[in-house]
């Protein structure tokens, strides 16, 4: 597996869950690399391990073996406060269920990550602006996420999620709840913001509708690799992406 | 950190029931204290000014002697050349006037029976000038114009011992200076009550006059000293006492306090009293908050973990529920205070009264004083006591796995 350049690497990574006396393997020796811009579906039947690898790679979980780093960082080696501020800086996440606070607005939801991070009210108000315009909800910012649309929350869960300009944008599931018009929408609005931001995009989905949009499909099954395709007919796609050789 | 504030002042309001409930537990907790505090500290305050005003004064002027021996024969240890002490006390700042008094006893009888008496010698004039009136119940206080040679006030209790009326008359009998007995008639011009049952069934008083002659001495026991207020007696006592120094005896002085034995055991029983509704009240707001914010973390795992993937710190989010707990207690505690405050005013209004405590022979008015140092260590108090409640469950959520707490149902 070439990783010169890449930005996040699964190098062996297997993570086991302990259950009574026995453990589940979720990940079995998985090695990946996505290079910076990439668009990138993580696809599989449930319990492939697609949302294990995506928890492994936005540093929310630890490998019970082999390693995860992002711009070469090995993250297994950061202390707690480390890990969190790379996860603070670098990456955005996407949840099926958007997990929007619910007693803020779209636009102060949107504001959440510039506040912990410390960025001055001007500045956080110009990004949070941008980034509301960026998903087409400038006239929805001062509206509490139960009195928006499925697909509305879902763009201010984007919105949050490219705000304080990551460098990788997770997405579990993210048109799960979606419908199909919601759904495309939100594919369109993450294909353009992959284009136009050029943000790296890794996504778990079981879309149809999505995974023809995507130029590279990582597919899962029993916590292995089984293909990792890529097709250059659609946009999007790096010239040097990464291929999948088995572990290092 | 205005945003954080707006999100933990929103969070208290996102289940508008329980908040309500909390609010009235932390508010009817303050108000519970501001009302038992305010009440124990009007009594507190009407039995310490009942104490001055019933004789007590707010200072006592006494020979040293007085205190370091008993007695051998009556008023040997008396202030002996009291006018001239009381002259000089009279000048000190803040003194408003001066009160000779004798301590004495004896035997009473009405001829059939006798009975052992307490007595309490004065002068009218300066008492009454004090405003030491006695709380005669039937018949009246000392007069100018009585044809009685000897007039007194007998308590309640002593009088309905004796069988005596207004007009009637008693022998008193009591030791001299010189070790004798001697004797005095006197006709009771009034019956008075002290308020404490114990001391009206002993309760005599006879003028000062009355007393020396009983008593065959020129001396006094004390010399009671009235204030301008209360508030002044340490500085008085301070511009008094060396006044007294070089008057033949050797003198001291006794603070109101000093003398005042019932009242500091039942100012020392409220505060009990008082301080165990406090601890009560603390726990209490205590073990239901705990409750309460548990419930909102457990209500609030997924958000929690949201924020934690999002690189959000974990003392943001102890911060975060603190921050919480602390807005609930200031709300609980400005709705305690004003729900005191409005419940004591209604109460004082209602003109209520309670039925006289054990000892005491009068009903007591129901009054309740609004105290800013109680309302103010009563909302420290909550608000101490939330934010306490609120590290359990802060700690509790700052240390949530982040991929469980999003897969939370």
């Amino acid at each position: 597996m070439d990783t010169r350049d890449a930005l996040v690497t699964a190098a062996d990574v297997t993570r086991t869950f302990p259950l009574d006396h026995s453990a589940v393997t979720a990940l079995d020796h998985v090695s990946l690399a996505v290079k910076q811009g990439e668009f990138l579906a993580i696809s599989g039947p449930s319990g492939s391990g697609k949302s294990t690898l995506l928890n492994l790679i936005g540093c929310i979980d630890k490998p019970t073996g082999g390693r995860i780093l992002i711009d070469g960082v090995d993250t297994s080696q950061l202390s707690p406060s480390r890990t969190s501020a790379l996860r603070r800086e670098k990456i955005g996440f996407v949840f099926q269920t958007f997990n929007l606070i619910p007693v803020f607005t779209a636009a102060e939801n949107v504001e959440f990550p510039l506040l912990v991070q410390g960025i001055g009210s001007a500045e956080r108000r110009k990004r949070v602006a941008e980034a509301l315009e960026n998903v087409g909800l400038s006239s929805r910012a001062n509206h509490r996420p139960d009195l928006l649309s499925g697909g509305e929350r879902q763009r201010v869960a984007v919105a949050r999620a490219i705000v304080h300009r990551p460098e990788i944008v997770l997405a579990d599931e993210p048109t799960a709840n979606l419908d199909t018009h919601n759904a495309t929408q939100l594919i369109d609005l993450m294909r353009e913001l992959n284009r136009s931001l050029g943000l790296t995009f890794i996504f778990s989905t079981h879309d149809q509708r999505l995974l023809e949009h995507t130029p590279r499909i990582v597919r899962l099954t029993d916590g292995r690799i089984a293909s990792d395709e890529f097709s250059s007919s659609k946009p999007g796609v790096p010239n040097d992406s990464f291929s999948v050789v088995g572990v290092d | 950190m205005g945003k954080f504030l707006l999100l933990a002042f929103r969070n208290v309001f996102r289940n508008r029931r329980r908040t309500a409930m909390t609010l009235l537990m932390v508010g009817g907790g303050v108000a519970a204290l501001l009302l038992g505090g305010g009440y124990f500290r009007f009594m507190s305050q009407g039995l310490r000014e009942s104490t001055i005003r019933n004789g007590l004064g707010h200072l006592q002027i006494f020979t040293a002697e007085h205190f370091k021996r008993d007695e051998i024969h009556v008023l040997d240890t008396g202030i002996e050349n009291w006018r001239r002490v009381a002259s000089v006390a009279n000048a000190a700042p803040h003194v408003r006037g001066i009160a000779p008094r004798i301590e004495f006893y004896g035997m009473v009888s009405n001829g059939q029976k006798s009975s052992v008496y307490m007595g309490s010698a004065v002068d009218p004039a300066a008492e009454s000038g004090l405003g030491f009136n006695p709380n005669v119940v039937e018949g009246t206080n000392f007069t100018s114009n009585s044809k009685a040679d000897v007039q007194a006030l007998v308590g309640t209790g002593l009088a309905k011992s004796m069988n005596v009326k207004v007009g009637d008359g008693l022998t008193l009998l009591a030791v001299t200076s010189d070790g004798a007995l001697n004797g005095v008639d006197v006709q009771v011009t009034g019956i008075v009550r002290t308020g404490i049952a114990d001391l009206d069934a002993r309760y005599m008083r006879i003028t000062l006059d009355s007393a020396q002659r009983l008593l065959e001495s020129d001396r006094v026991t004390n010399l009671v000293v009235g204030l301008d207020s209360t508030a002044n007696t340490d500085a008085a006592y301070d511009a008094l006492l060396p006044r007294l120094r070089g008057l033949g005896q050797e003198m001291t002085m006794k603070k109101w306090l000093d003398l005042a034995t019932y009242y500091k055991q039942v100012r020392g029983m409220f505060d009990g009293i008082f301080l165990f509704m406090g601890v009560i009240v603390f726990f209490m707001v205590l073990m239901a908050s705990v409750n309460t914010l548990l419930m909102a973390m457990f209500e609030r795992t997924r958000e929690i973990g949201t924020m934690l993937a999002m690189g959000t710190p974990r003392a943001w989010i102890i911060g975060l529920f603190m921050a919480e707990a602390t807005v609930l207690g200031v709300l609980g505690a400005a709705l305690g205070v004003t729900a005191g405050n409005l419940l004591g005013m209604a109460l004082n209004a209602s003109g209520l009264h309670l039925p006289p405590p054990p000892g005491y022979t009068t009903p007591i008015a129901f009054r309740v004083l609004h105290i800013p140092g109680i309302m103010i260590g009563s909302s420290v108090m909550v608000v101490v006591s939330l934010a306490m409640a609120s590290i359990l469950p802060a700690v509790r959520a700052s240390r949530l796995q982040i991929v469980e707490a999003l897969s939370h149902v």
